[in-house]
């Protein structure tokens, strides 16, 4: 036991370390933007590239999309796991939710969270946020209305079935339009060269396909995390 | 004044890389798993304000949102589901 703990403490000390040299060695961030292509390539023709004033949704959303399909795949499949691991436990409406003031409360706050989210997954393009901050506020706000409300109450605004479906869309939605850019003779996943309006820089409708994928991965990411929530929760300790 | 600006600076992201520390330490040394669970969103709270100051948003957004609220949540359903309480058992 005690030796076991001094093992972990070397342990720590080593990796401390060899952090704090890595860290060292790392260039300064000025140094990092004048010296690196890829930065300055990002940040002076970003906007020209995507149409998008958030480049940060820009290398997410069209430089390295792809890397986001995998993402998505990875978040579909770990909710395709959790859901078909507790499939079969029977839901058991076991909480009739919490306090009055509890619930009034949740009443005046839910329609603020609902719009923050849908404003973080819709404007994903302009302002910070995007698909997948935004969908987990919405995931939130479904764990907020089972905790506050009580589960079948959930069950019975959101159906699972309905959130399985959204889900499965939201994804299917996505390839959709990633396969546009291959009917109009560019490359998988194209963005503006493949015909997308570019609109103009800051509006709601720009950056062509941005935002419609922005959408997709919200409702994607919204509807399975609030699955996997639900799936755990329904199942009662034995 | 511009120094003055600069020790503030420096002393804000100070105490917030030792709030980081200690949380992390707490989430590691408390025996109780729930007070871990609860140190952890602490700690997730001080990381996102960090990527505040050092001007990234976008991570900041999403470790709030998935470090303090999901995973809070998640974490909170299994300890209540396995009734697991912590300890060295």
């Amino acid at each position: 036991m005690k030796l076991h703990r001094i093992g972990v403490a070397i342990l720590i000390v080593i990796l401390s370390v060899t952090l704090a040299g890595a860290l060292a060695e790392l260039p300064s961030v000025e140094q990092r933007t004048s010296t690196s292509q890829l930065t300055r390539r990002v940040i002076d023709g970003g906007l020209q590239d995507t149409g998008a004033l958030n480049l940060v949704s820009a290398v997410l959303f069209d430089y390295r999309a792809f890397d986001t399909l995998g993402e998505a795949t990875v978040i579909f499949a770990a909710v395709a796991g959790v859901v078909m691991l507790f499939y079969q436990a029977p839901l058991h409406p076991s909480s009739i939710g919490l306090s009055m003031l509890a619930k009034r409360s949740l009443d005046s706050i839910g329609p603020f969270v609902f719009l923050a989210g849908m404003y973080v997954v819709l404007y994903g393009h302009i302002s910070p946020g995007g698909g997948f901050q935004g969908g987990v506020i919405l995931a939130t706000l479904t764990i907020l209305i089972s905790i506050v409300y009580g589960l079948e109450t959930e069950r019975r605004l959101l159906d699972p079935t309905f959130k399985t479906t959204l889900e499965s869309s939201a994804a299917l939605l996505f390839m959709v339009i990633a396969f546009g850019g291959i009917l109009t003779g560019e490359y998988f996943l194209s963005n503006l060269s493949a015909g997308f309006p570019r609109g103009e820089a800051g509006s709601l409708l720009s950056a062509g396909s941005l935002a419609p994928l922005n959408a997709a991965i919200g409702l994607k990411v919204g509807a399975g995390l609030a699955l996997i929530f639900y799936s755990m929760v329904k199942r009662e300790p034995e | 004044m511009n120094w003055v600006i600069a020790l503030f600076d420096a002393g804000v992201i100070g105490v917030l890389l030792i709030f980081l520390v200690i949380s992390a330490g707490a989430a590691i040394a408390f025996r109780n798993v729930l007070n871990s669970v609860l140190a952890l969103s602490v700690f997730s709270i001080v990381l996102a304000l960090l990527f505040v100051i050092y001007q990234a948003p976008d991570a900041a957004m999403a470790e709030a949102v998935v470090g303090a609220g999901l995973v809070t949540a998640l974490f909170l359903v299994t300890i209540s589901k396995t009734g697991a309480t912590g300890g060295d058992g």
